[in-house]
Parts: structure tokens; C-alpha cells; sequence
């Protein structure tokens, strides 16, 4: 495929509608600036009929100078209106493929292919992006791709259809259903407890706390509450409706290279990961899934652009059972190990945990106490859950180290566990302040490349030696230096 | 055990640093006596110009003697064949331990104080991080920009 190709021209349509979205506000604002008198509005139709044209000129045009080829290994974008620009990507270097479709060129068949690669340029939009080409355009570029990069295969493309793909995972009915209802549920039970604590009306005189500063708002205390929670109510179903379409038929495939993930009931996303390209596997629990013994896992590529976010962090399994995680997965990615045991932090740890969740949260509490009084020491009972969060925090905290991976496991809001092969690492990073070096406690940080910047794990307050242990486990001169 | 970083910075760096504290110094001062100028204008109480003074007195002891001589003896690198190692942080150690293979490309950059003591700093990227090495002697800073990218160019293993 060689000779250069087009994209459909709905992608005119898709264009012209991005750029009205851009120029909107522009529109408004002059709207209200030249709608007086009959000058201004002549002036007002002009300026929008000729912007109207303009942007239509110029999409069809951008449509026009638009092509791509796949040319001796690359794919060759060239584009670019009063600018001809080209973009030459080796298929080589490409992070991941991602196919969706939206409902415009689900109209006319059509699939539009994001293409990562590592390179950050900074732009908002993936490395390149075909908006819209045919399925079979699609189902020819990734097998060129997948060519490209297994060369033992490249004389024959034909074979590759012939490589059995295995079902790595498919979302069950109940696993979607069981999904939609844990993502995402805070809401509603904050505004639960809202509503319960509008019942302690006889016990707790808001009145007297607010005292006819907001006598309606007292008042009204149980319909407020009320409204609150229908809202909260009325947000979580339209969220679970959009998890639902979002990730039914969700399906991971295995090729020979590369994970295929395809999602979607009305926009279809298929997301094509190559093996090798894998930076980090990251399993996150939120409380109530992993209080049900459920998480989800994604994968980390090196993919992906600043706007562009699920370019870099794909979900691979958005709710399984974790004790079934090394079975589902552990025979396709065969490097990685799912089943470590983890070495916590020591016990002398737990009291800086607590301290610094007390931080911001213990100076709200005195000044509560010192203004509101008695009532003030309400705040305690948000000291109390906060301590719980720092003790958690500090329980889940661990690391376990094989020979060629180190895990970290770590909590911020949801509990997550991370794990990355050594050379994926970008870099390790040990921190000691002075009061940690006293309890014999250090932080360790590893970076890894995913999307447009880095990510990786903490744990804060490992035991020293076992910082160093890992840092000498990464360095590849600690062993020549001892 | 893991031996710490050898190498240190430029002796010239202190000077580099007390000359760019000394200008923030000034220019907080400048802040400090037209806050000060306004408090008497409308009478503000006393012991805030008093206050004032005092942390403005503290910093420039901090920020123009004692922070940059802390900063550069903790201060400390290695450049090896197969990795970088940095160490540096006076309340909070920090070590970083950056693989030359995964070392994307090497800046050095010299601000025009830099500059007029022949000195440069040097940046390394890897895909996801930064690292900077402060104040280096010019012929230093190039002669490792020069080793580190040849070494990183050997390395043929991809993100």
C-alpha cells in the first residue's frame, strides 16, 4: 500500500463541527458586543457568515491535503493547509493502536484509528490520527503494523489471520452490572449520610449553630438533604448507565504480540497493546470492591498524549475476583508475576502514617473546637475516620522484590499494587529526611514511562535496609562496586 | 551496602548560588520596606514591621550563607559506565539512580550568572524524568554531556 490514500470525507463533517466548537465562544462574544442598533447586527451577520464559510473552506480543504501511505516500514502522514507538514512514524516505534468508532462514522462504517508512539510531542491529539477509514483499511494497517515488527512473519501478511487469537477475558453480565454499581458510589453515600444526619434534628439544634443566618436553609434542612440525594441518585444511574454502554462486550484478545482490547456498545473502541510495550501492570481496589475482594487491572503503555489519557492507561480487566488475576492473566504475560507476597513496612512506621494524615486535618480541628465549642468536637469524629485512612494507609503500604520485578503496593484513596519489570524502570529514586533517617526509615519511588509523562509507585517509610536492598538490586554497578 | 556518590560540584557553584540569593534576598527586601513604608503610613501596628524585619534578617543569613554552603556539600554524583547517581538534599536526602540506557537525551544549560563563571548545568531526560546536575565546570559539563550520550547511544533497548 504505497500510493497515498484519504481519509472518508465525513471527516469534513467531523471538522467543521470541531471548529464551530472551538469558534463558539468567539460567536457569543460578539454576539453581545455588536447586537445593537442595525449597523451592528449586519456587522455580526457578516463576520459569522464569513467565519461559517471560512472554517467550511478550509475543512474541506485540511480534508483534501490530508493523506497517508505505508511506505517502507512507515507510515507517512502528510498534511497541512497553508503549512504542509509531514509526519513520518516508523511502525516499529508505535506504542498502541486504538480503533473507535463514534456514532458519526458509525453511520458510514467507518472507523477512526488513533496511533501512539513514545515521543510526547506535546500535542493535544494522539501521534496520528486517521478519522475515519474503512474496517478493512483499519484491519490492514494493524496487520502491517503487527508485520512490521515481527519480521519473521513480514513475507507473508496473510499468515497473521491465521495466528489463533485467544480469549484472554470477557466481561460477564453480572461482572458489568457489579462494575457499574461500585465505580463511583461515594457520592451517594455521603449524601445517605447527609439525609441521616437531617433526622437528628431533635438532637443536634442547627438552630442554635447557625442561628437565623440561614433560617430557611434550617428550615428546610430535610428537602435540601432530599434534593441532594435525588440529585447524587439521579448522577450515579446516568453514571452507571454510561460504565454500562462504556464497557459492555468488553473482550481482551491475545495475538501473537499484542493485547487486543475492544469495548463498547454504541462508541466501539478497540485498543491493540503490543507485548513488548507494556511498561507497568497496575491493579487498583477502591473500598468497596476491594471490600467485596474485587479490583481492577490495567496496563501502562508508554502511548498516549496529554489530552489523550486512555492512549497510556488501559484498562485490561475492569473487575475481576483478585485472587483469579494471576490465573486469567499469568499465561499470557508470562514475565510478570501477579502472586508475590508482600513484605509490609515496619511497625515503627505506622505512627509517622498517622501523624501526617493529621497534618491538615488537626488544625481544623482545633480551630472548631476553639470557635464552635462544644460542638466543635464534632470535628473529632472526622479526625477519628481520617486516623482509620492513615492507619490503612499504613497497612496496605508494602514492596516485594523478584529477580527481575519489583512490586509496590500503596494506598492513596483506592489501594493500588504495581507492578514493573527492572528494565522498564526509568529511574529509582530514595528519599530520607531527617526524621526518618532516625527511625532507620526510608521512601523508595520508581519511575516508569507511561503516556505523556512518568508514573510509577511510592511507598513511604520502607525499613532503610530494605531501600537499599532494592536501590542495589536496580543499580547494575552495586555488585562490581561491593 | 551501596557506597554513596563520589564526585562533587564545582566549588564556584557557592559563589554562583550566593550571587542568585542575594538578588532574590534583594528584591524581598525591597517587598519587605514598601510593606514596611505602608504600615506606618496607615498606622498598622508596630510589631508586624518588627516582624517583618526579623524574617527578612533570618532568610538572608539562610538563603545567602547558609543554604548554598548545606546545599553544596550535599551535593554529590557519579557518572558510571552504566548508570548516573545523584545525591543531593540537606533536611531530605534524595538519591536517584538513572540506568545510562535509559537516558533519552542531555541538556546543558547556563544562566548568564553561570556563564560568567564558566560554569553549566547539566539535564539529564530519561522518557519519564528529569535529573539536573547543578553548576559544573564548563569543560566538565560538555565532556559528560559528550560521555553520557555516547554511552546512552550504545544502549540499543527501546522504552
Amino acid at each position: 500500500m504505497s500510493e497515498p490514500k484519504r481519509l472518508h470525507p465525513i471527516v469534513i463533517v467531523l471538522t467543521i463541527g470541531k471548529r464551530i466548537k472551538d469558534f463558539i465562544f468567539t460567536f457569543i462574544a460578539l454576539f453581545f458586543i455588536w447586537n445593537k442598533g442595525d449597523g451592528g447586527k449586519l456587522l455580526l451577520f457578516g463576520a459569522s457568515a464569513i467565519a461559517i464559510i471560512g472554517i467550511i473552506l478550509v475543512s474541506i480543504l485540511s480534508w483534501l491535503r490530508y493523506t497517508y501511505r505505508l511506505e517502507q516500514n512507515e507510515l507517512r502522514i502528510e498534511y497541512g493547509v497553508f503549512v504542509r507538514k509531514k509526519r513520518y512514524i516508523p511502525l516499529e516505534r508505535i506504542q498502541s493502536l486504538d480503533i473507535s468508532e463514534g456514532i458519526l462514522q458509525r453511520l458510514c462504517g467507518m472507523v477512526k484509528v488513533q496511533i501512539e508512539t513514545a515521543g510526547g510531542s506535546g500535542t493535544d491529539e494522539a501521534e496520528a490520527v486517521l478519522s475515519a477509514i474503512s474496517k478493512e483499511e483499519a484491519r490492514y494497517i494493524q496487520e502491517y503494523v503487527a508485520a512490521a515488527k515481527n519480521p519473521s512473519v513480514q513475507e507473508d501478511i496473510e499468515y497473521i489471520q491465521e495466528v489463533p487469537n485467544h480469549t484472554v477475558y470477557k466481561i460477564t453480565t453480572s461482572q458489568l452490572i457489579l462494575l457499574s454499581l461500585t465505580s463511583g458510589g461515594v457520592g451517594v453515600v455521603i449524601s445517605a449520610v447527609l439525609a441521616f444526619l437531617s433526622q437528628l434534628d431533635d438532637f443536634i439544634p442547627y438552630e442554635r449553630l447557625f442561628r437565623g443566618v440561614e433560617q430557611w436553609a434550617v428550615s428546610n434542612m430535610i428537602i435540601i438533604a432530599l434534593l441532594v440525594f435525588v440529585g447524587f441518585v439521579a448522577a450515579w444511574i446516568i453514571a452507571l448507565f454510561g460504565t454500562m454502554l462504556k464497557y459492555a462486550n468488553f473482550n481482551v484478545t491475545k495475538t501473537e504480540h499484542d493485547l487486543v482490547i475492544s469495548q463498547g456498545l454504541l462508541e466501539k473502541r478497540q485498543i491493540t497493546i503490543p507485548l513488548t510495550r507494556i511498561q507497568a501492570i497496575r491493579i487498583n481496589e477502591n473500598i468497596v470492591r476491594q471490600w467485596l475482594g474485587y479490583g481492577s487491572v490495567s496496563v501502562e503503555s508508554a502511548g498516549g498524549s496529554a489530552s489523550n489519557k486512555e492512549g497510556s492507561k488501559v484498562l485490561l480487566l475492569p473487575l475481576v475476583k483478585l485472587d483469579t488475576i494471576e490465573q486469567i492473566l499469568g499465561q499470557y504475560l508470562t514475565d510478570y508475576q501477579f502472586t508475590s507476597s508482600f513484605t509490609p513496612v515496619p511497625k515503627r512506621a505506622m505512627i509517622r502514617y498517622i501523624f501526617r494524615s493529621w497534618f491538615i486535618i488537626v488544625p481544623i480541628v482545633v480551630v472548631s473546637i476553639v470557635f464552635l465549642k462544644v460542638w466543635g468536637l464534632l470535628s473529632l469524629i472526622i479526625l477519628t475516620l481520617i486516623t482509620f485512612w492513615g492507619v490503612l494507609k499504613y497497612m496496605d503500604a508494602g514492596w516485594s522484590l523478584e529477580e527481575q520485578q519489583l512490586s509496590l503496593r500503596y494506598r492513596t484513596i483506592v489501594r493500588t499494587t504495581v507492578f514493573i519489570k527492572r528494565n522498564k524502570i526509568q529511574s529509582l529514586e530514595l528519599k530520607e529526611s531527617y526524621f526518618q533517617r532516625r527511625k532507620e526509615l526510608a521512601t523508595l519511588e520508581a519511575f516508569v514511562k507511561v503516556g505523556f509523562g512518568g508514573a510509577g509507585g511510592r511507598v513511604i517509610d520502607m525499613d532503610r535496609m530494605d531501600v537499599k536492598k532494592v536501590y542495589s538490586w536496580f543499580s547494575r554497578e552495586a555488585k562490581i562496586r561491593d | 551496602m551501596i557506597l554513596e556518590p563520589q564526585k562533587r560540584i564545582s566549588a564556584k557553584a557557592l559563589t554562583v548560588w550566593r550571587i542568585s540569593g542575594a538578588i532574590k534576598i534583594v528584591i524581598s527586601w525591597i517587598l519587605a520596606a514598601v510593606a514596611i513604608f505602608f504600615l506606618h503610613i496607615f498606622k498598622g501596628p508596630f510589631w508586624i514591621s518588627v516582624l517583618i524585619l526579623g524574617i527578612e534578617l533570618i532568610s538572608t543569613y539562610f538563603i545567602i550563607f547558609l543554604f548554598p554552603s548545606l546545599r553544596w556539600r550535599c551535593w554529590r554524583y557519579d557518572v558510571r559506565d552504566e548508570e548516573i547517581e545523584l545525591q543531593e538534599g540537606i533536611f531530605i536526602v534524595k538519591r536517584t539512580l538513572v540506568p545510562m540506557i535509559r537516558v533519552q537525551h542531555v541538556d546543558t544549560v547556563q544562566g548568564p550568572i553561570l556563564r560568567k563563571y564558566q560554569l553549566a548545568s547539566v539535564i539529564i531526560n530519561t522518557a519519564a524524568t528529569a535529573h539536573e546536575i547543578p553548576a559544573l565546570e564548563e569543560s566538565e559539563a560538555e565532556e559528560l554531556r559528550r560521555f553520557i550520550s555516547n554511552l546512552a547511544r550504545v544502549a540499543d533497548e527501546d522504552v
